[in-house]
């Protein structure tokens, strides 16, 4: 049995409009443990939004698996796993809609408009266990109850029969974290679920995911933009830049010897609350349009230490010591000993 | 110089008035709440209430605050978005004389409108999609024929190239730019009049890391070059406390702490700023063992239906007795470090460790 629950390799997803081919996902590789928290990080458009929802077989209809798959292990009964390719399931299948809100589910970002105003929020949360567990209406609902109480929402036999726009942006999160854990899974994708919150009610929030976490011993993926956050929940991180993992490793790692150097202009340009005052430092530039990718590595146009075969080569991935791997071309052709000095 | 501003109802005390340039004085905004065929007020939403805190010239003063606490109420009551129902905006004219923007109305406001600019948080939004950038940019100028049209275009072209933008794409349209160009097409709109104070409410909240630096570091430079003056809104605490000199904290329509940014950081005097700084994400992963992170209980109250006395008390952990009934004035503990609390000489708050 192992202790891998998502392995992703190669996944290419792209997009095709009219303008032409967007390359969203551009040859991701990810693993994620059993109870285990990876954060994938990266600005807006790196992809990272997209290469989660493939695991749900959700990405919007243009954007098609082109390559790669998604390795899920699934734990049958407790000395049976099966593995299921994920990226070869038809979105409107049987087997994916079992998975589907049931072993992965999801939390998104914007808890003003993930919920529907139309039902209630004890509802809401009922549909996903009906449909899921041989559960009566009576049984759900008293579920729903206790999944709410457990999530810290006050008076929960009151408010779930209330309809979303009664609760607060911190309410609502909880109650789609309560959705989300309605039937027990084994992993929890949450897209930037506190971006749209206050910091105490995202301090709350953290907490909540982090106890959850341990209460279900679920695997948590975790998107963000926000560094502050990572260094919160994160066990494994992942750096995503355009379509591609530049940078991953433990959380520790990541922060103290980042290695890429998109990695490391990402953590120098976060404000730190510090005596002195210094100029921030920033990237240069900004995200290329997703029509015209920089040739060789994605990042060299913004990269202040771009060397000339930058623009033509791509960096593979080059592997330091207990997963910790990044794609540039600085490390490339370093020896092993060498390696060794640097870390 | 020092004068000592009349203690009125918590005005503030012990200020030093030299170089003032907006003084805020018991601002008061009452929304009112209406049931009914013929609009019966039932009520008020305190969106502002008794709100005073002060911006010298060439400063950032931060205003922070959890969403709905009134901190961008007072940021359109400064530029006079909206029309306050009680209290004063003492504004400096640059040639010394003052003025109280509360109490003026329609074209007395003209000449202020230049003086006092406002950025907005979401650049996607802010910005007409169907004017160009330069139309954008040149509008105010244009509106209050304070430029001929060869002299507008000369403006814009200099102003669009100080805030780092091509002017060759100023007859592009918003679209054709990305989140972190489009903040600085809001920069160059809001200081084309040469404005002496820029209200920035959550500039840089709904952009990237590395553009918000970027974005950050513009302002900063714009400052020095102009000579401006900022009231920086937002509920970023990292943030405020780069960019600010003082910082002003609000909760629920009402001010509970203004100090030196440094110094709010560092000794923190009410519990709410005590829960703010420990709800801020820490920045290295090493962190993670800290101990004594506050966390705070229930919800915001409702600002049409506050607590009594001190309207943080049903989250406070320190709260007596005496919170419960008592309003707490804002006064000065020392140095120009007002806090609204009954007990802040006693507590022993946490507070951050700057490196």
């Amino acid at each position: 049995m192992s202790d891998t629950l998502i392995e992703v390799n190669d996944l290419k997803i792209h997009f095709f409009t009219d303008e032409g081919v967007v390359r969203a996902v551009d040859g991701v590789d990810l693993t994620i443990e059993r109870g285990k928290t990876l954060c994938l990080v990266g600005e807006s458009g790196c992809g990272k939004s997209v290469a989660c929802r493939a695991f749900l077989q959700i990405v919007h209809s243009i954007g098609k698996i082109v390559s790669g798959e998604i390795i899920y292990h699934r734990r049958v009964d407790n000395n049976f796993e099966e593995t299921i390719d994920i990226a070869q399931l038809n979105p409107k299948g049987r087997q994916i809609r079992e998975i589907r809100g049931k072993e992965i589910s999801m939390i998104f970002q914007e808890p003003m408009t993930s919920l529907s105003p139309m039902y209630t929020v004890g509802n809401q949360i009922m549909e996903n266990i009906l449909l899921h567990t041989n559960l009566s209406k009576e049984e759900a609902r008293q579920l729903c109850v206790q999944l709410l109480d457990q999530v810290g929402i006050p008076q929960p036999h009151r408010l779930v029969d209330e309809y979303p726009f009664r609760l607060s942006g911190g309410m609502r999160q909880r109650a789609m974290i309560a959705m989300a854990l309605s039937c027990n899974p084994t992993l929890l994708i949450a897209d930037e679920p506190t971006t749209a919150l206050d910091v105490t009610t995202q301090a709350n929030i953290l907490d909540l995911m982090r106890n959850i976490q341990k209460e279900y011993q679920m695997a948590l993926l975790f998107i963000t933009h926000d560094l502050g956050v990572v260094a919160e929940i994160a066990d494994t991180v992942a750096v995503m830049y355009l379509g591609k993992i530049v940078e991953s490793g433990d959380v520790d790692t990541i922060f103290n010897n980042p290695k890429h150097p998109y990695t490391q202009a990402l953590l120098r340009s976060i404000p730190k609350i510090s005596r002195t005052r210094e100029k921030l430092d920033t990237i240069q530039g900004m995200v290329p349009n997703p029509y015209r990718r920089p040739g060789g590595c994605p990042f060299h146009p913004r990269c202040t230490q771009a060397m000339p075969e930058c623009s033509t080569m791509v960096p593979s991935v080059t592997r330091f010591s207990d997963g910790h791997t990044t794609r540039c071309l600085l490390y490339e052709n370093i020896t092993t000993k060498q390696f060794a000095e640097l870390s | 110089m020092t004068n000592l501003v009349q203690s009125q109802s918590s005005t503030l005390t012990g200020v030093n008035n030299d170089n003032l340039m907006l003084d805020v004085k018991n601002l008061q905004l009452y929304f009112p709440i209406t049931q009914g065929v013929f609009a019966r007020v039932q009520g008020y939403t305190k969106a502002a209430d008794d709100v005073s805190f002060f911006i010298r010239q060439g400063e950032t003063v931060g205003l922070v605050g959890e969403s709905g606490c009134g901190k961008t109420t007072v940021g359109r009551c400064i530029v006079r978005a909206y029309e306050p129902t009680g209290g004063e905006i003492i504004y400096h004219r640059a040639d010394g004389t003052t003025v109280d923007l509360a109490k003026l109305q329609g074209d007395e406001l003209k000449p202020y409108r230049r003086d006092i600019r406002l950025i907005f948080q979401d650049p996607y939004f802010s910005l007409n999609p169907r004017m160009t950038v330069f139309e954008i940019v040149s509008e105010v100028l244009k509106v209050n024929k304070l430029a001929t049209p060869a002299e507008m275009k000369d403006r814009v072209v200099a102003l669009l190239q100080r805030v780092g933008l091509r002017p060759e794409y100023m007859q592009r349209y918003p679209h054709a730019f990305s989140g972190g160009e489009r903040q600085r097409i809001s920069i160059a709109r809001s200081l084309i009049t040469s404005p002496r104070m820029v209200v920035c409410d959550e500039a840089v909240s709904a952009l990237d890391v590395s553009i918000r630096a970027q974005i950050l570091n513009l302002l900063e430079e714009l400052q020095a070059d102009f000579n401006l003056t900022y009231l920086f809104i937002s509920h970023d605490l990292s943030v405020i406390h780069h960019i600010c000199d003082r910082i002003v904290v609000m909760y629920v329509g009402k001010v509970v702490e203004i100090a030196d940014a440094t110094e709010l950081f560092v000794n923190p005097r009410h519990p709410y700023t005590e829960a703010l700084l420990s709800a801020v994400p820490i920045t290295n992963p090493r962190d993670r063992q800290a101990v004594g992170r506050i966390r705070l209980e229930g919800e915001i109250a409702d600002p049409s239906n506050p607590p009594t006395g001190c309207y943080f008390h049903p989250r406070c952990k320190y709260a007596q007795e005496r919170c419960k009934t008592e309003t707490p004035p804002l006064r000065n503990l020392e140095n120009e470090h007002f806090v609204a609390c009954h007990f802040s000489e006693e507590l022993e708050l946490t507070n951050v460790q700057l490196r």
